[in-house]
């Protein structure tokens, strides 16, 4: 966690050095006797960019003082650590590829599919639960949003519009 | 006066927004028994929603999550062991020590009416000084303005957890998010990039949703497979009413607890932790009779925290109310409701929208009487959920997430925005970031940058202004004792918390 620490630190003082360089183009922007677009920004990323390095002092000192034994760990915990990674990796991966499907498949066959896909990345095995939950999380989903509150869900393209159709 | 408060409950009563109180404390009470899912997230997967809604029906949805929220926080702490919110901790060591022993009925019903208890407490003391402090806070200038909104942002150090630096960072981050979008005053675009996605700023719903909820799942896919296996018999709750002498026999307790949960709820940034923290210490230190219960299922523990979390949403409310300033990250989130319905908590909204002032006090009432109703079907009703897959419940409230924040202007764009907050929002937290200060001074930035350059632009760009009156003076100080006070003084039983 300390390396990451340190790589997270240096990319927060990165991002936020690149657009306190973009601040200065907005610094002296506004009418003569007004206070300008750039002087809140510029005090938000100069103060958020010194506390980006104060991090990452903080992380290379502490990484420093617990020295290179400390990181050590069981062949247990390592396995841990990497289906852990595994399974958060592919979470987001589902999610984004369920929100950036939803408009050519429509939101019913997207969700249908995301919930049987991310409890199947969360460990769920029992057929049963796989097989229902879809269908049911999405029926009353779909009552409650897209007949109740009358939410425009997009409907998809194509044959998955058709579909989408049938039902709102 | 008497008219509007009539006229507020009239309000509250009408069939739709009684549904709307009824729907709210039951999303609340989920929210807040559900491990996973917090009071705030709760509220911030109904704000979304609230858009179509009437301002008074928003508001009564809100409340009555928030209300439930903190409310249902303990039901699992009692029954599972497993505490629903932070504020809950106590009660699981107090209330789940007597769930063990073959007495959760019991220890349920002292929760629950200590709960009602200490909220009604507070709403009749937000009925009362609500108006008070909004009266005296309309002498308002620009620059009191500034000095208050860097009140209510000092309290990052109150939401800060372990590190004050990275508190800090996550508030400053926030507020350049807040500057993002066509500027206010001059019309300038910045860190729009020529897109037209930020054009019109962050929507801080978006960023709440996924920074607050989306991100919090990712947190929770890292654990391994969960299904949840409860292991305390409940019995019909009947059978086990407390006795009135019960709580006669601990009447200072009784006396005391909502009054530290009213005041620290106040505090800003303090909330229903600390509160339920500090009056479950006090109540261990001055206990007289079987102070060696403490810890191993003492009544009297049990009451002190339930009546002083409940009690916190009243103090909360009466500075946002009057002040505008949030008194825990809940109320931070309403700030948001207010601004959706064009709406700035504060001083003026007791003159501009009394309807909506009255007739949140008047929900906050009603809705601490529901929830004594509607906490014991809950209870039915929580320990049959609590059987319902994780997985799927996660899923679940990932589609709730997205629905939430393309409902907002039925546009994929915000989801996909979303999207991009929830990644930040999931390294932010592996790297023990806090969010809350972030989504804090996303919603207070906007209004802190306005008053600051409307106050230099009536001085001629002389900052003396900033502390040229009382009021200012006082606000600011309170602002750095609220930063400096923690860096020195934080109590024993909060730390590592």
């Amino acid at each position: 966690m300390k390396k990451g620490e340190i790589i997270f630190s240096a990319m927060c003082i990165a991002f936020f050095g690149f657009m306190l360089f973009e601040t200065f183009e907005l610094l002296g922007q506004g009418r003569p006797g007004e206070v300008g677009s750039g002087l809140w920004p510029f005090m938000a990323l100069a103060t958020s960019t010194l506390l980006s390095v104060l991090m990452l002092i903080s992380s290379i000192r502490r990484s420093s003082a617990a020295g290179p034994g400390a990181q050590d760990l069981t062949a247990e915990a390592i396995a841990e650590k990497r289906r852990a990674r595994i399974t958060v990796s592919l979470s987001v991966v589902c999610f984004l590829v369920y929100i950036i499907v939803m408009p050519w498949f429509g939101f019913i066959i997207a969700t249908l599919l995301y919930i049987f896909v991310f409890a199947l990345i969360l460990g769920e095995r029992r057929r049963w639960v796989l097989a229902i939950s879809p269908v049911l999380m999405t029926t009353v989903i779909m009552g409650v949003f897209a007949k109740f509150i009358t939410i425009p869900f997009p409907k998809g393209i194509g044959v998955f519009a058709e579909f989408s159709r049938l039902f709102y | 006066m008497l008219d509007h408060y009539l006229q507020a409950v009239a309000t509250v009563l009408l069939p739709h927004n009684l549904l709307a109180m009824v729907l709210g404390s039951l999303w609340g009470l989920l929210a807040g028994a559900l491990p996973g899912i917090s009071t705030s997230m709760g509220v911030v997967l109904l704000l979304s929603f609230t858009y179509s809604l009437s301002p008074m029906t928003a508001f009564v949805l809100l409340v009555g999550a928030y209300l439930g929220g903190i409310t249902g926080g303990s039901i699992t702490s009692i029954l599972f062991g497993i505490p629903g919110e932070p504020s809950s901790v106590p009660t699981v060591i107090e209330g789940h020590a007597l769930a063990k022993k073959g007495r959760a009925t019991f220890a349920l019903w002292v929760y629950l009416l200590c709960s009602i208890y200490g909220g009604l407490f507070s709403v009749v003391v937000m009925i009362v000084a609500t108006p008070l402090i909004a009266s005296f806070a309309l002498k308002f200038g620009p620059a009191e303005y500034f000095a208050l909104t860097v009140l209510g942002l000092s309290v990052v150090s109150g939401l800060s957890g372990g590190s004050m630096l990275k508190g800090f960072l996550s508030c400053f981050f926030g507020l350049f998010l807040a500057t993002i979008g066509t500027d206010g005053i001059t019309g300038e675009e910045r860190y729009t990039f020529d897109t037209t996605i930020l054009l019109g700023g962050i929507n801080f719903v978006v960023a709440m949703v996924g920074l607050l909820a989306v991100s919090e799942i990712f947190i929770e896919a890292e654990e391994p497979f969960k299904e949840y296996k409860g292991g305390v018999q409940y019995r019909g709750m009947l059978r086990e009413f407390p006795p009135f002498s019960l709580f006669k026999g601990y009447l200072l307790t009784m006396i005391r607890s909502p009054i530290i949960g009213t005041i620290v709820g106040a505090l800003p940034g303090a909330g229903a932790t600390i509160a339920a923290f500090l009056s479950y210490g006090e109540a261990a230190r001055t206990a007289k009779r079987e102070p060696e219960k403490f810890g191993k299922g003492a009544v009297e523990g049990l009451m002190a925290a339930e009546c002083a979390n409940n009690a916190s949403t009243g103090g909360s409310m009466t500075i946002l109310l009057s002040l505008g300033i949030p008194g825990s990250n809940t109320t931070a989130m309403m700030i948001a409701a207010f601004m959706i319905h064009g709406m700035q908590p504060g001083p003026l909204l007791l003159s501009t929208r009394p309807d909506i002032v009255y007739g949140i006090f008047a929900s906050m009432l009603l809705t601490n009487l529901l929830l004594l109703g509607l906490t014991i079907l809950a209870i039915r009703m929580f320990l049959e959920l609590n059987r319902m897959p994780y997985s799927i419940f996660s899923a679940a409230i990932m589609i709730l997430c997205a629905i939430g924040a393309y409902g907002l202007t039925n546009n994929m764009d915000d989801v996909y925005l979303m999207f991009a907050f929830s990644l930040i929002g999931y390294a932010m937290r592996k790297f023990d970031i806090p969010v809350a200060p972030c989504i804090l001074a996303l919603v207070l930035g906007d209004m802190a940058e306005l008053s600051l350059r409307r106050a230099l632009l009536l001085s001629g760009g002389s900052p003396l202004i900033l502390v040229g009156s009382p009021i200012s003076i006082v606000l600011l100080s309170g602002a750095l004792l609220s930063i400096v006070y923690p860096l020195f003084k934080k109590p024993k039983m909060l730390q590592g918390l």
